[in-house]
């Protein structure tokens, strides 16, 4: 059985309806009412009289120039041809990538006629994806740096 | 904190990821009210309420695509960015001097017995403005959010307990503050 006191803490905590109090505690809570209902019918009409009073605090109805700049920064859905240009786009980098790579491939065969760092530098600045063969660069850099010194 | 798995923005908000207006018209209309009233209740300052949701809301677009259902409720993600960026606002506040000494919020008794509709909001307004702003946020929270004790203790990384604690605390003090309206509301 709920003690009076925690009822009363709750009323002054939560407010007049018990529906608002902590689920846990509303049985326990409406079982100590109906017993005492003349102590604790005051309390709850107290608490209930300072939540009509919050409920008078202004809220704020949002203007139709706020909707409009949300709504109009609110994401959008990208039409078909931006759609069909973006896949384009994106089969072109893969091709470049692999045209880079080729090359970069090439000049990698070729004892150092071509400088395969120069090759890199540039592939890499055009497309992030042959970033991914800096490490073969290196070595390739290394092997040509040793094959001059073995001239 | 997790949600129950029943987030009942999540379907409007992959809607809003996809581009799809209605679904954006339909997420305004059922959460921009809630955070405008939460951030004015928490400034007391109609304009800074609407920066407040207007900036709440520009950061749940940028989540929109990359939503995860299953974790936080979208409601509850409103209501600790908003919550935030009310916090920069009080903290900016009482950061910046100003040449005019801050305007003193009136709680005591109004000179005329019968407040008109008007002047009683003002009135509870005020007062609510003065509490400190953790107790501000505590009944904000429960009372006019309508949020439940441990989700709003878990939004205020509180526990239970320290809950209650301020809102018994804030509602005494709002009693005292509007003792002279018992016939009012």
């Amino acid at each position: 059985m709920m003690s009076l006191e925690r009822f009363e803490d709750l009323a002054e905590t939560y407010g007049g309806e018990i529906a608002r109090w902590p689920e846990a505690e509303r049985e326990a809570a409406r079982a100590l009412l109906a017993v005492e209902a003349v102590r604790l019918t005051p309390v709850l009409v107290a608490a209930a009289h300072l939540d009509r009073l919050l409920d008078r605090a202004p809220a704020q109805a949002p203007d139709s120039a706020l909707l409009g700049r949300l709504i109009s920064a609110a994401p959008t859905a990208a039409p078909s041809s931006r759609r069909w240009i973006a896949g384009l786009s994106a089969a072109l980098g893969l091709s470049a990538a692999a045209f880079a790579g080729v090359v970069v491939g090439v000049s990698m065969g070729r004892p150092a006629a071509a400088p395969p760092a120069a090759v890199t530098v540039a592939s890499a600045a055009e497309q992030p994806a042959v970033v991914t063969t800096a490490v073969d660069t290196s070595t390739a850099l290394q092997d040509a740096i040793s094959e001059h010194s073995e001239l | 904190m997790s949600s129950d798995g029943n987030d009942p923005d999540e379907g409007l908000l992959a809607g809003v990821g996809r581009g799809d207006p209605t679904a954006v018209r339909a997420l305004l209309d059922r959460r921009l009210p809630r955070i405008l009233a939460l951030a004015r209740r928490m400034l007391n300052d109609p304009g800074e309420a609407e920066d407040v949701a207007q900036e709440t809301f520009l950061r749940a677009w940028k989540q929109a695509r990359s939503w995860k259902p299953g974790g936080a409720k979208f409601d509850t993600w409103l209501h600790r960015v908003a919550l935030n960026l009310c916090y920069d606002r009080l903290r900016k506040r009482r950061e910046t001097p100003t040449d005019q000494p801050p305007e003193q919020v009136d709680t005591g008794p109004a000179p005329d017995a019968g407040l008109l509709g008007a002047d009683l909001s003002r009135r509870v307004e005020s007062a609510l403005a003065a509490l400190p702003p953790r107790q501000r946020e505590a009944i904000v929270l429960c009372h006019h959010q309508g949020l439940g004790n441990i989700e709003a203790a878990g939004l205020m990384e509180i526990s239970v307990e320290a809950l209650e604690s301020l809102l018994s605390r804030g509602r005494r003090a709002l009693k005292a503050a509007l003792a002279d309206l018992a016939g009012e509301a």
